[in-house]
C-alpha cells in the first residue's frame, strides 16, 4: 500500500515537473492557473458544501486546482465583495445563494443582480415546516387549526427576521394562521429547540437537516411549494391548502460580471459537466436539492423570478429597509 | 452493543497504527496551533477540513478531534510561557498561572495545567463515551433563556477579576460590549455603528480583537520598553504530570472546574472560553484562598484548567446522539461527517457503533497523548522564546497578523487587529484592564442573541430567566457574584446609612 502511494507521489510529481513547461506555453489559454472559489458562508453550512463539492468535481474538468476559501460575514455579502472587487478575469468564482439575493431585496448592502454573470445553479430546495416526531401536531391540517384556534400561540424555530423563514411566517399569518416567529442565529440551537419542547415547529430546507429525518427526530408537515416534492410524497404542497407561496432555495456559483465573455464559457462548461456527473447528481439527491440544468439565460430567468417573488413579499409585509 | 464492550472494542480499533497515528498527528497540529498566538485551533481545524475529504469518516474524526482536544489545551502554553493568550479560552489561564511562572517557574505552572486540563478532559471524555444518551437529554431541556443566564454569569465573572479596579474593569467590559455589537446584527440584518464604514459591516470578531489587544499589544509594550528579559522565562520548560500528592491538593478546584466545564460544553455557543472564564469566576467566589488571587494561586490556574478541557468532550454529545452541532469545532467536524455522507445523530449507535465507539474511545485517549505531545511542544515552544525578544517580536506579530486574516480570509479584520493592538499598548500603558474589553466582546453577542431569542420565544415575559429552574439557579449565582462583588462598596454605604 505504502509503496504504489509512494509510485503515486512520484508520477504525480513527474506529471508536475512536465506540466510546468506546458502551463507557461500556455499563458494565452483559459485556465492556466488555479481558479479561487470564494464560498460566502461559513465552513460547514450548504453554501460550503456547494462551494466545495464543485471545486472537487471542476478542478479535473478544468485541468486546474480549485482552491477553496470561506469569506463569510453580512448574509454572504463579504464574500461576494470579494468576488466582485478581484480582478475579473475569471480566476476568482464564488458560490451565490437565495438568502444573499433576499438579505440584498430587504436593502443590505448595494449588489444588484447585473454585477454578477451566473455560472450555473446546482441545488434548488424547498421550504418545509416540520415537528418532532412526538408533536401533538398529526398533519399540516392539525397545525393551521390549532394555529387559528390559538393566535401567536404556536412558535416557529426560523433563521432570524428578514429571511425567507419569516416571509412564510408572516404569509400564514396573513392567510389568517398566526404564529410566532423565534430567531435563532445558529442553526444548531434552532434545531434543538422544537425537540427540546421550546418551540413547536421548526422551518428549514430538508438538506439541512437529512440527520434527523434519518434518524426519524423530525417529520415533514408540509413544503410551501405549487406542488409536491418527489423525495416526499406524502407531505401536501402548500398550495393543496390554498397557499400559494413558492420559497426556493437556490444555491449556484458565479463570476463578476466583467469576466471575459470566452473565460465565462470555459466555467460555464466546466460546472454543467460537472452538474452532469454522478457524483453530483449523488450529492443533491441526498440533499434533496436536484434541479433541472438551466441554460444561461434560463439560470438568469430563474434568478431574476425568485428575486422578484421575494421582494414582493417584502414590501408586502414592510421588511424592506 | 453493551457500552463497556463497545468501548473496549473502540479502544482496540483507535490503537491499530494508523487510526492512532492520524490522531496523534491532530493532537500535534492542535497543540502547536492552540500554543501559537494568533492561531486558534478552530482556525486550524477549518484549514485541516480539505484535508479529510481523502480519509475515512473515522480517520476525519479522530484528525479533527485531536486538533480540538489538543488545540484546547495548547493555549496555555503561551498563556503561561509568554502571558499571551495563543487562544480565547486560555485567558483565564494567564490570571493566576503567569503569576505562578514568574514565581516558581513555568514547570510548576504547566504542570497543574497540563494535570488539571487531562483530569478535565479525561472525565469530559468518559462522559462522552459512556453517558452520551442521558447527558443528551439534559442538554436539550436547555434552551435560550438558560443560554443567557450562563452567558450573564459569564460577564458577570468580570467581577471576580477586577482585583479592586471595579469601575474602570466595568467601563472596559462595556466598551466591549458595544464593539461586540459592531456590523451587521444577526437576527434583523440591520447596521448597526458601522458608521458607513464598509469594512466595519463585518462585525468585529472577538479572535481578532484578542490577538490585537494580547499579541500585538504585548509585542508592542515589549518593545517600547526595549526590554530584553520580556519573554525569556529563565527556567526550562519541562513539565511533568503533577504527583498524586500534588493533585490531591487541588481536588477542589479541579472537581468544581471539571463539572462547571462538563455542563457549559453542552451550551451551543459558549464553549471552552466561557466555561474557563465561570469557573474562575466562581473558583474565586468559593476558594479559601480567594484573597490571594491574581498572585499566582495555583487553584486559580487549575480550575479554569481542568474546566476548558472538560468542555471539549460534551460538547461532541450533541453532535454525535443528535446531530446537533453545538459548537464552531463541532459544526467543522459536522461538516466532516456529511461530506462523508455520514450523518450524525442517534442512528449512528444502531447504524455504525463500530465507529461511534472508535471516536469515544480515541478521544479517550488523546486526552492522555495531549500530556506526551504538550511536554514536547512547551520544551520546543520554551528554547524557541530564548531566541532574541526582537526575533520573536517579529514572529508572533507575523502569526497574529496571519490569524487576524485567517479567521474569516479578510484583510479587514487585518486593520482591525492592528488598530486594537495599538489600542492594547495604551491599555497597558495606562493600567486599564483588558481583559473585561475581550470578554465583552466574546460575550456581549452571544448575550444578546440569546436575550432577543428568548423574549421571541417567550412572549416578552422578562421573569422567564428567574422562574425556569435552571435559568434561575444561573441568574442567582450570577447575583451572588454581583452582590459580593460590590460587598465593600455596600459595606460603607450601610455604615455611612447607620450614621
Amino acid at each position: 500500500m505504502m509503496r504504489i502511494t509512494i509510485a503515486r507521489a512520484v508520477v504525480m510529481a513527474a506529471a508536475c515537473i512536465s506540466v510546468v513547461p506546458l502551463a507557461a506555453h500556455a499563458q494565452g489559454k483559459f485556465p492556466s492557473r488555479p481558479i479561487d472559489m470564494i464560498v460566502n458562508f461559513g465552513p460547514g453550512g450548504g453554501a460550503d458544501q456547494i462551494g466545495r463539492a464543485m471545486a472537487k468535481i471542476m478542478e479535473p474538468i478544468l485541468g486546474v486546482p480549485v482552491p477553496v476559501a470561506n469569506v463569510a460575514g453580512a448574509s454572504g455579502n463579504a464574500g461576494l465583495t470579494k468576488v466582485l472587487t478581484s480582478t475579473p478575469d475569471g480566476y476568482t468564482i464564488g458560490t451565490m445563494t437565495g438568502l444573499t439575493i433576499s438579505a440584498w431585496a430587504s436593502g443590505l448592502g448595494k449588489m444588484q443582480i447585473p454585477d454578477f454573470s451566473y455560472i450555473a445553479i446546482g441545488q434548488s430546495s424547498p421550504s418545509m415546516l416540520f415537528v418532532p416526531a412526538a408533536s401533538r401536531f398529526k398533519d399540516y391540517k392539525a397545525l393551521l387549526d390549532e394555529a387559528k384556534a390559538n393566535p401567536g400561540k404556536i412558535r416557529v424555530a426560523t433563521a432570524g427576521y428578514g429571511t425567507l423563514d419569516d416571509i412564510a411566517v408572516k404569509f400564514l399569518g396573513t392567510q389568517g394562521f398566526p404564529m410566532v416567529n423565534v430567531p435563532f442565529a445558529k442553526p444548531g440551537e434552532r434545531y434543538a429547540s422544537p425537540l427540546g419542547g421550546h418551540s413547536e415547529v421548526l422551518f428549514e430546507e430538508p438538506g439541512d437537516v437529512v440527520q434527523f429525518l434519518e434518524s426519524k427526530q423530525y417529520r415533514p408537515l408540509v413544503v410551501f411549494a405549487p406542488k409536491r416534492h418527489p423525495s416526499f410524497p406524502d407531505t401536501p404542497a402548500s398550495a393543496e391548502f390554498g397557499q400559494h407561496i413558492d420559497l426556493p432555495n437556490w444555491r449556484g456559483v458565479v463570476a463578476s460580471a466583467k469576466v471575459p465573455a470566452e473565460a465565462l464559457a470555459t466555467l460555464r462548461a466546466a460546472a454543467a459537466r460537472a452538474l452532469d456527473s454522478p457524483e453530483w447528481k449523488k450529492l443533491c439527491a441526498e440533499t434533496y436539492s436536484c434541479i433541472d440544468r438551466m441554460s444561461p439565460e434560463q439560470t438568469l430567468k430563474f434568478v431574476v423570478q425568485n428575486s422578484a417573488d421575494v421582494t414582493r413579499f417584502m414590501k408586502e409585509y414592510g421588511m424592506v429597509k | 452493543m453493551d457500552a463497556l464492550a463497545g468501548f473496549g472494542q473502540g479502544i482496540w480499533i483507535a490503537l491499530q497504527p494508523l487510526n492512532l497515528a492520524v490522531m496523534v498527528v491532530g493532537v500535534l497540529v492542535g497543540v502547536i496551533a492552540g500554543a501559537l498566538p494568533g492561531i486558534s485551533f478552530v482556525n486550524a481545524m477549518a484549514i485541516a477540513l480539505p484535508f479529510t475529504y481523502f480519509m475515512s469518516p473515522l480517520l476525519a474524526m479522530l484528525f479533527l478531534g485531536g486538533i480540538y482536544v489538543g488545540g484546547v489545551f495548547g493555549g496555555s502554553i503561551s498563556s503561561l510561557l509568554v502571558n499571551i493568550p495563543g487562544d480565547p479560552d486560555s485567558l483565564p489561564s494567564c490570571w493566576d498561572g503567569y503569576p505562578i511562572t514568574q514565581r516558581e517557574g513555568p514547570e510548576r505552572s504547566l504542570s497543574i495545567a497540563i494535570t488539571a486540563s487531562a483530569v478535565g478532559g479525561l472525565f469530559s471524555a468518559l462522559l462522552l463515551s459512556f453517558a452520551s444518551p442521558p447527558f443528551a437529554k439534559f442538554a436539550l431541556s436547555f434552551d435560550q433563556p438558560e443560554f443567557f443566564a450562563a452567558t450573564f454569569l459569564g460577564l458577570v465573572s468580570v467581577l471576580a477579576i477586577a482585583k479592586g479596579n471595579l469601575l474602570m474593569s466595568l467601563v472596559s467590559l462595556f466598551t466591549g460590549i458595544v464593539l461586540g455589537s459592531i456590523g451587521t446584527d444577526p437576527l434583523y440584518g440591520v447596521s448597526r455603528l458601522t458608521f458607513g464604514v464598509p469594512i466595519l459591516d463585518n462585525g468585529i470578531d472577538f479572535v481578532v480583537v484578542m490577538i490585537g489587544i494580547f499579541a500585538i499589544g504585548e509585542v508592542l509594550d515589549a518593545l517600547a520598553a526595549r526590554q530584553a528579559a520580556g519573554f525569556a522565562p529563565k527556567h526550562k520548560a519541562r513539565m511533568r504530570v503533577l504527583r498524586p500528592r500534588e493533585l490531591w491538593a487541588l481536588r477542589g478546584s479541579v472537581a468544581r472546574g471539571t463539572g462547571i466545564g462538563s455542563v457549559i460544553g453542552i451550551i451551543p455557543g459558549a464553549g471552552a472560553a466561557v466555561g474557563a472564564l465561570v469557573a474562575y469566576g466562581i473558583e474565586r467566589q468559593v476558594n479559601p484562598r480567594r484573597r490571594e488571587f491574581g498572585t499566582g494561586v495555583a487553584d486559580g490556574l487549575a480550575a479554569p484548567e481542568a474546566s476548558k478541557n472538560a468542555t471539549t468532550g460534551t460538547a461532541l454529545i450533541p453532535l454525535l446522539t443528535l446531530g446537533i452541532p453545538g459548537s464552531a469545532a463541532a459544526a467543522i467536524m459536522l461538516a466532516a461527517l456529511t461530506l462523508h455522507g455520514v450523518q450524525p445523530g442517534p442512528l449512528l449507535y444502531t447504524k455504525s457503533p463500530d465507529m461511534l465507539y472508535a471516536i469515544f474511545a480515541s478521544f479517550t485517549l488523546a486526552n492522555l497523548f495531549m500530556i506526551v505531545i504538550s511536554v514536547l511542544v512547551a520544551r520546543g515552544f520554551a528554547t524557541l522564546m530564548r531566541a532574541d525578544p526582537t526575533i520573536i517580536c517579529a514572529f508572533i506579530l507575523v502569526f497574529s497578523l496571519v490569524g487576524a486574516f485567517g479567521v474569516r480570509n479578510n484583510i479587514a479584520d487585518v486593520y482591525i487587529c492592528i488598530a486594537f493592538g495599538i489600542l492594547g499598548f495604551y491599555m497597558k500603558r495606562f493600567g486599564f484592564p483588558t481583559a473585561p474589553l475581550v470578554l465583552g466582546v466574546i460575550l456581549g453577542p452571544l448575550a444578546e442573541g440569546y436575550f432577543l431569542t428568548s423574549m421571541a420565544n417567550y412572549a416578552n415575559d422578562l421573569t422567564i430567566f428567574f422562574t425556569r429552574p435552571k435559568s434561575g439557579v444561573l441568574m442567582a449565582l450570577a447575583f451572588g457574584f454581583i452582590l459580593w462583588a460590590l460587598r465593600p462598596e455596600l459595606g460603607r454605604l450601610v455604615q455611612r446609612l447607620r450614621r
